[in-house]
């Protein structure tokens, strides 16, 4: 009579069980001694990292591995870039394949959930006796690919461009001759605005500012709306079903509408030059 | 019965005896010896030590965290005498003002990072080696709850300096969080303490991050530690002495074969 699985496995843990009974080595002192070195040499690597952390960098002026801190925490601020601590990177990376803010959940939440759910049901669905890494090809290709992808967005997510406003706003000139707002002062004060407010921490025009967190390219949004629709979207953009964006009426009537004209204006640079 | 020397009896009434009546009373020096006294596969690596090094790295996050969490002030209003956050200048004073307060602080930020990454390689590590299998499910489950209350660690952790770095990250993970359907919104505004991060929101997290968070980290690591000891540490699964390696049909131990485990079918 064939054997079930749960029978082979019950036996083959028994004869692992004698195995380590007869043959095995005493966890005290052998893979303990291997334990500690070890341990010792954890304990040196982060320390060696604290001491090339503090001794590299001075206050705010990072070194190699970064800052002792940055300024205070200012919630005012608007041209600070959002980071993560590195694990997070990943997911921070993963956002900019995502329509924003439509599709978004499925990268924060939806991926997330997805990869937790297979990995704590591995033990479940794998369910095959078979150990030896050769003779496992599926779960092998799954592993190196996983790794592979970490690896990639984790790195991209590293190396993402970013910009601050102080810089953004030379480039205001530019926008406004390659959209050929430059003669409408409306579009242009908004466009310094645009620059200077943070919109690029989330946000790309023309090729700048951040396309880490996935917000839509803004170059050709006037092709789309008018200032009227960008005004009351800016002011709640919560109402439109987007969760993500915060509200911008902080900035007050008229910096709103100067904001609408410059968006209105952003048609995509013109083609007939 | 040898009469003991006077040095023996000594030993006896100042070790033993008191040992003895703590194990009557709670078995702690018999659970000690299965801990330490137990056989582990004969062919055993190097590889097999990152679970105890991830472990380590947790050691030297309490200490460190201990330590921290006397000097650290979880304020964000401002503090008078420096014109910053309360926090900030707590964490300001740890690096600079503080006896090694730098190094303690660097320690604690650096042994995240260091930590997070010997759970990726723990995990690795048992995935080459197919050692989520029967009989250790509930091992690698336990482990896989254990990374995400490590990531979950340095996720509150990373706001506590209150400086922009952590200010704006926090910021953004909360507004992820609040994409989430159904309790998203509800989650986002839990984590911020109203409609935006503000003077609740740190103690919330510091509150999160050295009691809620770490006690189940603890609690998690013990039950992985115990069902280590108790279902043994799994051989690599290419090594020709493997534990628990497959019988070849005939195996002469001593006695002649055929006589003892009979010749006919399985």
């Amino acid at each position: 009579m064939a054997r079930d699985l749960g029978e082979l496995n019950r036996e083959e843990y028994a004869n692992y069980k004698d195995d380590v009974k007869k043959e095995g080595k005493g966890f005290f002192p052998f893979a303990m001694w291997h334990d500690t070195v070890m341990s010792f040499v954890v304990v040196c690597v982060i320390t060696a990292l604290a001491a090339v952390w503090y001794f590299d960098a001075d206050g705010t002026e990072p070194g190699l591995l970064g800052p002792w801190y940055t300024e205070p925490a200012e919630p005012g601020t608007t041209d600070f870039i959002p980071r993560p601590d590195w694990y997070f990177y990943f997911l921070f990376y993963l956002l900019r394949i995502f329509e924003w803010p439509e599709t978004v959940f499925i990268a924060t939440v939806g991926i997330p959930t997805l990869l937790l759910i297979l990995l704590l049901g591995l033990p479940f669905y794998d369910r095959r006796r078979e150990r030896r890494p050769l003779h496992r090809p599926v779960a092998m290709v799954a592993a190196v690919l996983t790794i592979l992808s970490m690896a990639v967005l984790t790195w991209k997510g590293a190396t993402a461009k970013e910009a601050l406003g102080s810089e953004l706003v030379l480039l205001v000139p530019t926008w406004a001759e390659e959209q050929g707002f430059a003669d409408d002062p409306a579009a242009v004060t908004g466009a310094e605005l645009f620059a200077q407010s943070g919109c690029m921490n989330c946000h790309v025009y023309l090729g700048e500012g951040n396309a880490n967190l996935g917000a839509p390219d803004l170059s050709e949004i006037g092709r789309t709306n008018d200032a009227e629709y960008f005004v009351r979207y800016l002011t709640n953009p919560a109402a439109f079903g987007n969760n993500v964006m915060g509200s911008y009426s902080y900035l007050g009537q008229e910096n709103l509408e100067a904001l609408g004209a410059f968006l209105e204006a952003s048609k995509g640079p013109s083609e007939d030059e | 019965m040898a009469a003991k020397s006077k040095r023996d009896q000594m030993i006896d009434m100042a070790v033993l005896a008191p040992l003895d009546w703590v194990d009557e009373r709670t078995g702690a020096v018999r659970g000690t010896k299965w801990f330490l006294f137990r056989n582990v596969p004969r062919d055993i690596s190097w590889m097999q030590t990152l679970g105890s090094a991830a472990l380590t790295a947790f050691i030297v996050q309490t200490v460190t965290g201990a330590i921290l969490a006397m000097y650290y002030k979880p304020s964000s209003e401002i503090d008078p005498l420096t014109g910053k956050p309360i926090a900030y200048s707590s964490i300001e004073a740890i690096t600079n003002e503080i006896t090694l307060g730098w190094l303690v602080r660097g320690t604690h930020r650096w042994g995240a990072s260091v930590f997070i990454i010997l759970l990726f390689l723990h995990m690795g590590r048992v995935f080459l080696f197919g050692a989520y299998k029967y009989p250790r499910e509930l091992q690698w489950i336990t482990g896989v709850l254990i990374l995400v209350m490590g990531m979950l660690m340095g996720f509150t952790g990373y706001l506590l300096p209150w400086d922009q770095t952590a200010y704006w990250a926090t910021v953004v993970g909360i507004n992820l969080n609040g994409t989430a359907p159904f309790a998203g919104p509800w989650l986002a505004q839990f984590l911020a303490s109203g409609p935006e991060i503000g003077s609740d929101t740190l103690p919330k997290w510091y509150a999160l991050h050295m009691l809620l968070i770490p006690g189940a980290l603890i609690a998690l690591i013990f039950v992985h530690i115990y069902l280590v000891t108790r279902l043994g540490v799994s051989s690599p699964p290419w090594s020709k002495e493997a534990a628990g390696r497959e019988r070849t049909a005939v195996e002469p131990t001593g006695a002649r074969a055929g006589l003892v485990r009979g010749s006919g079918g399985d």
